[in-house]
């Protein structure tokens, strides 16, 4: 009933702005459909905290992990939603978007939010893919939203590299079937239904696939070497649009490369996957690091952050222990924070006009709020202490420095070099001197609030974990 | 229908893809990728006639309306409206990228992959030819410097996909079904809209010419 809620109070949002031409009205119905999916998110969340899964049909399910997704997914759905309204606005007057675009916008983030709730609360993998392949589709018209050479080029790019990876991972998915063969199961299959078979999966081709998999969803998720489109696709959606698909859709795609993982630890044992998932992560670690130091955009800026906390997520599950708790609550602490440091890019460029560090300086002189709310977001993002993912990071290293003391060294250096990377251009934004005279203006509260509600969140979470989210991360790492 | 004609039509599916990887002219590159797909849309029809399975044929009769006839058609339309005669170049040169294929194809059929190649033993070498078709469907991706190649790789690459599915034995899934119907509209709506859009703004659909988004 929850998830029926959830779907049809999007599709009719997306409807609404798809066929109305009120503005206020489209607006409003987005809010109401977005507070509908964080309210049915909840009680959601709630039924799997107190049964431990939410099984409504044999087509849905929803475990710890996907009802921690699920409320990520509401939150910043929520917040983007309502900072999309007041950003659209100052767009629209400047003359940069008209009324059709903004029709289109709102149908298409509707559209997006409510497949990245199917894949994760979908119970059959082809199902899971099918959203994830149709993310792809709305997202890649939300990129191209500016309409100029570059956001096409951006978008192109992410449709291309994405379709790349996706059929990699439908081919991996296909062959995960296999296991059922031997049992001749060729109904509805399901998670649960890989799962039970897992043992059947030939062990070598148990192998293969789960690097079809890794490489196929790891595209999505941003790992490296498949992550270019990433850096392209975040810097050239609108702010609001980037901060979904940072904050949220990677994690989504990541959490079915745990399903997959969870099947092939029982066909193989966990050593493979492990392996795997910490030279990715190494690799997207090292490579976000070099380049966040020498970024020139602060936007791409925030998408090779991105890229550096989907490796040391990786990392976490490849050091397993206690790097999978850090790893779960990495997860979240970056939904929440990131999203709200896309949100805070978006009012910079409301201001300032442009996405390059250099035409950025005294944004504490100009957009103060914004500007304490990005240093905020910066020193919680590179895991500065009282911030949760200082103790995420500690964790995932202190799971790593017995068995992978090289690689973990080598990732404490890195997460320096990042820190000092990032403080590098965040500071020269926040305190440099401006070359010439930008007036100082009131800052809109609808600009305002969204990121500082997800900052106050993750701040929460980092020194209060409440009990539901304890017995969710809980089963999470039973499972996972 | 015998092995020997589905080896046949494989065949036909592999050659395709290679075509796709000399030819320089776009028309021609269209019609090929139809070909495939008639290759593909019988092969399909083969396991309907083995399993009898409606939504199969459902499947089979929307690859053929919208791969075999609808695709085709639109990127004919495309190359006439726009007079893309010929396709942009390639990142590798002629014989390198020969060369290539030949170390994939080879790859494909190498022990690194029997564990793929022998799910079903008896179509072992169907199998390896599909895997190979995979991997040549990638580097016509990767090599290819107009977004029409580029598409053409992508829409080659679900054919190899589904016809490794097919000799695997997986193809009775209905939800795998689901997943190729799903991918083939997905595809098709981005190949006509985003195509378009990308020739509006380039004024070509040399995707080398996009340049500004570096680090």
């Amino acid at each position: 009933m929850e998830l029926l809620i959830i779907f049809s109070s999007l599709f009719i949002a997306s409807l609404i702005a798809l066929i109305s031409k009120r503005r206020a009205l489209i607006e409003t119905v987005s809010v109401i459909a977005s507070l509908v999916v964080f309210g049915a998110s909840t009680v959601i969340a709630s039924k799997v905290v107190s049964a431990g899964e939410y099984l409504p049909n044999v087509y849905f399910s929803v475990d710890s992990l996907g009802a921690l997704l699920l409320l990520i997914i509401s939150c910043v759905g929520l917040a983007v939603t309502v900072y999309s309204i007041a950003y659209l606005r100052k767009e629209s007057a400047k003359g940069v978007v008209g009324l059709t675009r903004i029709r289109q916008y709102f149908a298409l983030l509707n559209l997006f939010v409510a497949v990245m709730v199917l894949a994760v609360s979908s119970s059959s993998p082809i199902l899971a893919w099918i959203s994830i392949e149709a993310t792809t589709l709305s997202t890649a018209f939300l990129i191209s939203f500016y309409n100029k050479p570059s956001a096409m080029e951006a978008a192109w790019k992410y449709l291309i590299i994405n379709s790349i990876g996706l059929l990699l991972a439908f081919f991996g998915t296909l062959l995960y079937f296999t296991s059922l063969q031997t049992v001749g199961e060729t109904g509805f299959t399901t998670w649960g239904n890989l799962l039970s078979n897992a043992t059947y999966l030939d062990p070598a081709v148990a192998k293969i696939v789960f690097i079809f998999v890794l490489i196929g969803y790891g595209t999505k998720v941003g790992l490296v070497p498949m992550h270019t489109w990433l850096p392209d696709a975040h810097s050239k959606a609108p702010a609001p649009i980037s901060a979904l698909l940072s904050g949220v859709l990677l994690n989504v795609a990541f959490i079915i490369v745990l399903r997959f993982k969870a099947i092939t630890d029982l066909a193989i044992g966990p050593d493979f996957s492990q392996k795997l998932l910490i030279i990715f992560g190494l690799f997207s670690v090292l490579v976000a690091a070099l380049i966040i130091f020498t970024q020139k955009n602060y936007k791409r800026l925030l998408a090779y952050s991105s890229i550096e906390n989907m490796g040391i997520t990786a990392l976490g599950f490849g050091f397993g222990g206690v790097g999978i708790f850090a790893a779960v609550l990495h997860l979240i602490y970056h939904s929440l924070v990131k999203s709200a440091l896309f949100l805070t890019a978006g009012n910079i460029f409301l201001k300032y006009g442009s996405t390059k560090i250099a035409k950025i300086r005294g944004a504490i002189g100009v957009i103060p709020v914004t500007a304490i709310l990005f240093l905020v977001g910066f020193f919680a993002i590179t895991g500065a202490p009282p911030f949760g993912i200082f103790l995420t990071k500690l964790l995932i290293f202190s799971a790593g420095i017995t068995l992978h003391p090289v690689i973990t060294i080598l990732m404490i250096l890195l997460t320096a070099l990042v820190f000092v990377g990032f403080f590098r251009h965040a500071q020269a934004m926040v305190f440099g001197k401006a070359e010439g005279e930008i007036k100082k203006e009131s800052e809109s509260f609808w600009l305002i609030l969204p990121p500082l509600s997800l900052l106050v969140l993750a701040f929460y979470f980092s020194v209060y974990q409440p009990p539901f989210l304890q017995i969710l991360i809980d089963n999470v790492i039973s499972h996972y | 229908m015998s092995i020997s004609l589905l080896q046949f039509l494989l065949g036909i599916v592999f050659l395709t893809i290679i075509f796709l990887h000399l030819t320089r002219k776009n028309f021609g590159a269209v019609v090929v990728y139809g070909i495939q797909s008639l290759a593909i849309t019988v092969i399909l029809f083969n396991s309907f006639l083995e399993t009898k399975s409606l939504f199969l044929l459902f499947v089979i009769l929307t690859i053929l309306i919208v791969k075999v006839i609808l695709a085709p058609v639109f990127f004919i339309r495309l190359i006439k409206n726009h007079e893309l005669t010929f396709s942009a170049s390639t990142y590798l040169n002629m014989p390198l990228t020969l060369i290539v294929l030949a170390v994939f194809t080879a790859f494909a059929h190498s022990d690194k992959f029997l564990p793929l190649t022998n799910i079903v033993f008896a179509h072992h070498a169907l199998l390896a030819l599909s895997l190979s078709a995979i991997f040549i469907s990638l580097i016509l991706i990767v090599n290819r410097k107009s977004a029409l190649s580029q598409a053409l790789g992508v829409l080659s690459l679900e054919n190899s996909i589904v016809a490794f599915a097919v000799f695997a034995g997986l193809e009775q899934s209905p939800m795998l079904q689901i997943g190729i119907l799903f991918d083939i509209f997905s595809w098709i709506i981005i190949a006509t809209v985003f195509i378009s859009m990308i020739y509006r703004h380039f004024g070509s659909l040399d995707t080398s010419l996009m340049k500004s988004l570096k680090d």
